[in-house]
């Protein structure tokens, strides 16, 4: 039952399906293990890139000057790690590592372009969507359907936010307050904000309704049309430019759902960000699955990497564990893309931080070994500060190539390399960083992993 | 003390039990499970408030566990919630164990229908009832494998083989065809095989019950009746029956592992030796088919198992294959909840019905004799013309005639 490929990508979030796809697209035969979803089908669906320093209260206006401090400040960022390849002169570090995260973000753009998760957006520019608390936050692109338009610069922009009766996640009466309060405070548009509640009943009854099951309901055309009647009634009432939906627009058929209910109300309508585990992150994650296999790869669901061999300098395999099979899996090359705390990637207890597949050298976020760091010494009494909690800092070291070293600062294996929040040296939720750094180390790791193949075949 | 337990209505988890009881632990309540759960998304979490649910409330509540009733019966057991879990939370098997206590404590509570089935294995130690005389069942078997185009091999009544095949219930006594398919297919290949002298259930239906005395029997049954044949391996046609036995063999040291046919064929003969061996095999029109995965092989078992059903219907020519959207979709038949709630199996199952049409295949093949028959009966209902066959049956109809 043993599986051989060039490249066996252990992870299916973000970083994994980037760099999986990648690898599969330059015509190395690519599988991707993964024992469960995580992180990035748990997110908004909106991908930061990079929104504040550490302790910052500021947001960079643009991911390139949110890199080009970074570089300057956190030499071992998982974002600046991309500037030390050998052919990169010191000076030109800060280009090389822009260029490549600019490369990635227009990669993932170009590619989820027409999927369920098309993106809109630029690098040029960080954007400020608006949340279901009513809230804002920096993020660089955002899918088509959480586009609010011409909301926020209009002088005589209305919008509405509209809640669903018997869905729990969203009270439109608290988004719309909060958020009418941050725009006066500023002095921007909107002037003018409403809220109203509509029905949809999935299965007939408007009580203890999720998100996904509003979503799938809304996948079907009748289920559209009532909705767009009676948003038609609260738009026209209150003269609405603008509607705010909770993140539930469909899961298929989200797109077109947006179009047609613009055209349909005479207001353009948007979906909020909104909490985990999202109708977005599901599209995302399941637009990436899509483009993966599409690219030639193959994804193997439902197992778990519990063991390996290495010979001297080389990871030679791995074994797959599925709840009554065990599968010996033999790639050239590695890339680790297992997530943090949420897939598992690390795993914290009373001895201490680790990786659990391969033992690889945990460190903190100011690069002190964690092997030895109790959980609760890095985490903070105060939930929700600027520092944000030390421990997702903590996470992996790597070289220039994106593999993991050990304790001599040497690789640890010369063929498995690492990408996404297993790294160390980043804050996601500080930083709103998450999806981006997920990105561009998923890409870059692919690279070096692909060169890595062709050396040694 | 222990009738104090008994008063109290608490049953100790037992030591295999403890842990399925700590995976409980790790669950972060995340909700990735509702997104993907196929009752949700049929019936809605009012009707069944779903896997994290079940994992987070449902699960801490002894020994009260009897208020569950309206919500356990519901899981199809299919395991997607497992697989999507990032923590592995084993909620599959944690539903097994509440309905265990329900039925300890209050089985006034199970369904009747499951009591229904529940009377009938501790009658015949198989789900269904058995054929009244040997003859009938010949009859129907005769029947069948005309109706099927398969020609009759002989159960090979040996004491001893190396091969052990073992249909499971439904391929016994329902779907017959898919037992004769099977001997056709190890006859083809020169499998020195046998059968058991007498059809004993592998317990997992007493399982899903909540029976797990019944299921403990079974099991132990079993495992003398197959000690006796000493094989070197189990064989069977069913995908419930290939996660039991691979479960319970392990459980019990049967020393000898149990697999699907599909899995024997792709590594025990090979693609190579099945694909020279149809290479020229004629008289057969070609074929459009779209493959469903039974839970039982993909989310049970692994999902490798059916990278074997691909692989070999690529062997045989003139077989086109589309994928559904909906292949690895439960199709509503597990867990025993259409012998009590059919209109929930049958609302799971529209997804794949969809799925099955936009495909534009002619067949669906299914290596599982559950899975054919409720997802045949629903197609059928549902006016479709797509014709649905077990995946057994359809590979050995299209094995060149032996001598």
């Amino acid at each position: 039952m043993d599986i051989e490929a060039d490249l066996l990508v252990i992870g299916g979030g973000m970083a994994g399906l980037v760099a999986g796809t990648v690898a599969a697209e330059s015509g190395m035969n690519t599988v991707l293990v993964r024992k469960g979803q995580s992180a990035t089908a748990y997110s908004s669906g909106a991908i930061d890139v990079i929104g504040y320093l550490p302790e910052a209260s500021e947001p960079f206006i643009t991911p390139e000057e949110g890199l080009t401090a970074l570089a300057g400040l956190y030499p071992l960022h998982p974002y600046s790690v991309v500037g030390y390849s050998e052919n990169v002169t010191p000076e030109k570090v800060v280009d090389a590592i822009v260029v490549r995260s600019r490369e990635s973000i227009n990669w993932l753009r170009n590619h989820l372009d027409g999927t369920i998760a098309t993106l809109v957006g630029d690098y040029s520019t960080n954007i400020f969507p608006i949340t279901i608390l009513g809230t804002t936050k920096p993020t660089c692109l955002i899918q088509k359907t959480m586009d609010p338009g011409d909301v926020q610069e209009r002088e005589d922009s209305t919008l509405l936010f509209a809640g669903i009766m018997g869905y729990p996640d969203f009270y439109p009466s608290a988004a719309a307050k909060t958020y009418l309060e941050d725009r006066i405070a500023f002095g921007l548009p909107p002037r003018k904000v409403a809220h109203c509640t509509v029905q949809v009943s999935p299965f007939g009854n408007p009580v203890n309704i999720s998100g996904i099951e509003i979503a799938r309901h809304l996948d079907h055309e009748e289920a559209l049309d009532n909705l767009a009647e009676q948003l038609k009634e609260h738009v026209d009432k209150v003269g609405a430019t603008h509607v705010a939906l909770p993140p539930i627009l469909g899961l298929q058929n989200a797109v077109i759902n947006q179009a047609k209910l613009k055209q349909e109300i005479g207001a353009d309508v948007f979906e909020l960000l909104g909490f985990p585990p999202s109708v977005p992150g599901l599209r995302l994650q399941l637009a990436l699955e899509g483009i993966f296999k599409k690219a030639g790869g193959r994804l193997l669901i439902g197992h778990e990497v519990i063991s390996y061999l290495k010979k001297e300098d080389q990871l030679e395999y791995v074994t797959g564990k599925a709840p009554r099979r065990e599968i010996k899996i033999n790639a050239q090359a590695y890339v680790l893309a297992t997530g943090k705390f949420i897939g598992s990637g690390l795993v914290g207890d009373e001895r201490g931080i680790r990786e659990p597949i391969f033992g690889l050298m945990t460190v903190t976020g100011s690069y002190y070994s964690a092997g030895d760091t109790l959980p609760s010494k890095a985490t903070n009494r105060l939930s929700i500060t600027p520092e944000g909690q030390p421990i997702y800092s903590i996470g992996l070291s790597i070289d220039p190539h994106f593999r993991p070293i050990q304790e001599d600062g040497v690789e640890w294996a010369k063929n498995l390399f690492a990408a996404g929040s297993v790294l160390a040296g980043y804050n996601y939720s500080v930083e709103k960083s998450g999806l981006g750094v997920a990105v561009t180390s998923g890409f870059s790791a692919a690279m070096n992993a692909i060169s890595h193949v062709k050396e040694v075949s | 003390m222990k009738d104090t337990l008994k008063k109290e209505g608490i049953t100790p988890y037992r030591s295999d039990e403890l842990e399925i009881v700590k995976s409980v632990e790790s669950c972060i309540n995340c909700g990735l499970c509702i997104q993907h759960c196929p009752v949700v998304a049929a019936v809605g979490v009012n009707r069944f408030s779903g896997p994290r649910s079940i994992a987070i409330e449902l699960s801490r509540s002894p020994p009260e566990f009897w208020a569950t009733a309206d919500t356990v019966y519901l899981c199809t057991g299919c395991g997607t919630c497992r697989e999507i879990c990032p923590k592995n939370v084993n909620i599959p098997e944690i539903v097994n164990m509440i309905r265990a206590r329900i039925f300890e404590h209050r089985p006034d509570l199970v369904p009747k229908g499951l009591h229904v089935i529940r009377e009938v294995i501790s009658k015949y130690n198989i789900v269904f009832e058995p054929w009244e005389t040997k003859e009938e069942k010949i009859e129907s078997r005769d029947m069948r494998i005309e109706r099927f185009g398969l020609p009759l091999i002989e159960d090979p009544e040996l004491e001893q083989a190396e091969v052990l095949f073992y249909p499971g219930c439904q391929a016994e006594e329902r779907s017959q065809e898919v037992r004769e398919a099977a001997k056709v297919i190890l006859d083809f290949f020169d499998v020195n095989f046998t059968v058991l002298d007498e059809m004993s259930c592998c317990g997992l239906p007493s399982e899903l019950i909540g029976d797990y005395e019944t299921a403990r029997f079974l099991a132990k049954r079993l495992q003398k009746k197959v000690r006796k044949v000493d094989a070197k391996i189990v064989v069977t046609t069913c995908a419930g029956c290939t996660s039991n036995l691979s479960e319970i063999s392990k459980r019990d040291g049967w020393g000898i592992p149990a697999i699907h046919i599909l899995e024997f064929l792709a590594e025990e003969i090979g693609l190579e030796k099945i694909g020279s061996a149809v290479k020229n095999s004629t008289g057969f029109s070609d074929v459009h088919v779209s493959v469903h995965d039974p839970c039982h092989l993909i989310k049970h078992t692994s999902r490798q198992v059916m990278q074997n059903a691909l692989n070999l219907l690529q062997q045989f020519p003139g077989v086109k294959v589309t994928e559904s959207e909906a292949n690895d979709s439960c199709c509503g038949g597990g867990g025993l909840v259409a012998y009590h709630s059919r209109e929930i199996a049958d609302a799971v199952v529209k997804e794949n019905l969809d799925a099955i049409q936009k495909t534009g295949a002619d067949r669906l093949v299914t290596p599982c004799p559950l899975c054919t028959a409720q997802i045949e009966n629903n197609l059928f209902k549902s006016g479709s013309t797509v014709e649905v066959d077990d995946l057994t049956v359809f590979l050995a109809q299209r094995l060149p005639r032996k001598g």
